[in-house]
């Protein structure tokens, strides 16, 4: 049974080393900022938070319908990554649901404001908890408070979910909630909201955290210090964790970027596509124009 | 032969030999590319504070690959554990078993295991594993458990094709000699045809371990990615791979050529393990 120099599983080996090189030679070229696609002259790169990502799909669809030949490219890969993408060049527009960092502030952003959210605290809908102080939330978060017995829950063990290190969710959280103490490092950090939610939706002793605008009844949102987490209480200043999403681009925004921020802090806009999506409209006085 | 004739065999010649020099050219630029944009590791971080770091927090600018290196291994460990046996056991099926019928069925099924993209072992592992493993561990189901479970049958297409390659190789007279002596299926397999084979499987196994180290999207989806050290089986851990997916989008400084530093890290591994392939190839 002497196999030949052609037997499948050579070609089978073959083909895979070749799919590897070629995975791994693009995955060089992305890495060093090789980037061909900076974007063309009517084309808008926007990249960056997957808070802000429903948000400016949508609005980017609806500029698309309306300013015919422009086309709008919108991913969500982080806040961080965003920031680092309009930095370099390689996006138009940067979107963030955090504020820049002390080291990102000599980067000669400018900042748009495109609307409010608060970051909401979630669990499992079978667990009877209902409510929590932050200094709880914080104390959970920093693994010193382990059972939900100890905030009046069942006796069964918390299950952390936490976000990367890119999120801007995670940064205004660690901000507002944390007061800048450091996470318990046995928390199952995702990668995107969306997980978050359908890790916690489907784990008993879970709880995790999401913007506002992704809450849906597959999670139970907790009541913060007695106050529950809703529009109205976050338009009133009464729910504690609330933050401003942003739009930055590299100096004022001029062009095809300029054109569809105006469209966004647009009052269609804001009292359309970003209600609906959950989030608040930026007060006048805080839009940019 | 023609002049025409002799031409165009040469010109063919010249076109294959460059197209096998191709690969040799892109692993030597890869690593030349990964090397430089790693090598200020040993400045800009400290060789020893990268390698023998215990903790790593981009946010806190520490850079210390300990509990990265003990979760892949971990999480590779655990794959050969569970895979080897499985990927060994359906070979010796395949080849010395199954009747032609049968191994028209099971072949390409196991073939098949190799083409699907790991994105879907990754998304079976978090809705259908993960839940199981919670159950059985306590916590969320993220962890090594689910991560090795979900690379062993990943690996089990690599073992199980080479090993079948390994068994099929040997002089079919040893295996007509055992039968002659008067020795059952289940003795010829484990007193002859298993020894014989030895090396060969030795090899498919080392290089099963290769594609578990080397998987990234399916680990990443279920292992937890908590930077700690592995101290349970549904808790949850990071590997090399999955970090450098994690960070590289958001990566600057430092912290970038941490990402590199473990990608030569990873290669060096790759390079050791394909190594010692040869070397038993060798001895054989």
């Amino acid at each position: 049974m002497n196999r030949t120099a052609l037997s499948p599983s050579r070609i089978l080996a073959a083909a895979r080393a070749l799919a590897a090189a070629v995975v791994l030679v693009s995955a060089g070229f992305v890495a060093v900022g090789c980037d061909i696609s900076v974007g063309r002259a009517h084309e808008l790169v926007i990249t960056g938070s997957t808070t802000v990502l429903p948000i400016a799909e949508i609005s980017g669809k609806e500029f698309e319908e309306s300013h015919p030949g422009e086309r709008v490219l919108v991913s969500g890969v982080g806040s961080s990554a965003g920031i680092e993408a309009v930095s370099k060049g390689t996006a138009a527009i940067g979107t963030s649901s955090r504020d820049l960092k002390d080291e990102e502030k000599g980067l000669g952003l400018f900042d748009t404001p495109v609307a409010y959210d608060a970051i909401v605290v979630i669990v499992n809908p079978a667990n009877p908890v209902t409510g929590l102080t932050k200094d709880q939330v914080r104390a959970i978060f920093k693994g010193e408070i382990t059972n939900w017995s100890e905030v009046g829950g069942p006796d069964e063990s918390i299950g952390l979910v936490n976000r990367d290190e890119a999120s801007g969710t995670r940064e205004a959280f660690f901000k507002i909630v944390m007061k800048k103490e450091r996470f318990a490092d046995n928390a199952v950090i995702l990668p995107g909201t969306g997980q978050v939610r359908a890790v916690v939706g489907d784990a008993e002793g879970a709880i995790g955290y999401i913007s506002l605008g992704f809450v849906t009844p597959e999670v139970k949102a907790l009541a913060i210090d007695g106050v529950a987490p809703s529009p109205a209480t976050v338009e009133s200043g009464e729910y504690p964790v609330q933050r401003t999403l942003h739009a930055f681009t590299k100096g004022t925004p001029t062009g095809l970027a300029k054109e569809y921020l105006e469209y966004l802090l647009s009052t269609e806009v804001q009292q359309g596509t970003v209600r609906e999506a959950g989030f608040l409209p930026v007060r006048p006085k805080d839009a940019v124009r | 032969m023609s002049r025409g004739t002799y031409l165009r065999e040469g010109a063919l010649r010249t076109l294959f030999f460059a197209c096998a020099c191709v690969a040799v050219a892109a692993v030597a630029l890869i690593f030349l590319f990964v090397g430089w944009r790693g090598w200020p590791v040993v400045t800009d971080i400290g060789l020893g504070a990268f390698l023998t770091g215990a903790r790593w927090a981009s946010s806190e600018k520490a850079f210390g690959i300990l509990p990265l290196v003990a979760g892949s291994g971990a999480v590779v460990l655990g794959a050969l554990a569970l895979g080897s046996p499985l990927a060994v056991a359906t070979a010796v099926f395949l080849s010395e078993i199954a009747s032609p019928k049968v191994r028209a069925v099971v072949r390409p099924a196991v073939e098949l295991l190799a083409g699907i993209p790991s994105v879907i072992y990754g998304f079976f592992g978090l809705v259908v594993l993960r839940p199981i493993v919670a159950d059985l561990t306590g916590g969320l189901g993220f962890g090594p458990l689910t991560g090795a479970v979900i690379l062993a049958v990943m690996i089990v297409p690599t073992i199980a094709t080479l090993t079948e390659d390994a068994l099929g190789s040997l002089p079919p007279g040893i295996r007509e000699a055992s039968y002659a002596m008067g020795a059952t299926t289940w003795q010829t397999i484990r007193r002859v045809l298993l020894p014989a084979a030895k090396v060969g499987i030795i090899d498919a196994i080392v290089l099963g371990m290769g594609r578990a180290v080397g998987e990234t999207m399916a680990v990443l989806m279920v292992v937890g990615n908590a930077t700690q050290f592995p101290h349970g089986l549904g808790e949850p851990v990071s590997t090399l791979t999955s970090q450098i997916v994690m960070d590289m989008p958001y990566a600057a400084g430092p912290h970038r050529t941490a990402l590199f530093g473990m990608a030569v890290i990873l290669f060096l591994v790759s390079m050791g393990l394909v190594a010692t392939v040869r070397l038993m190839s060798r001895l054989k």
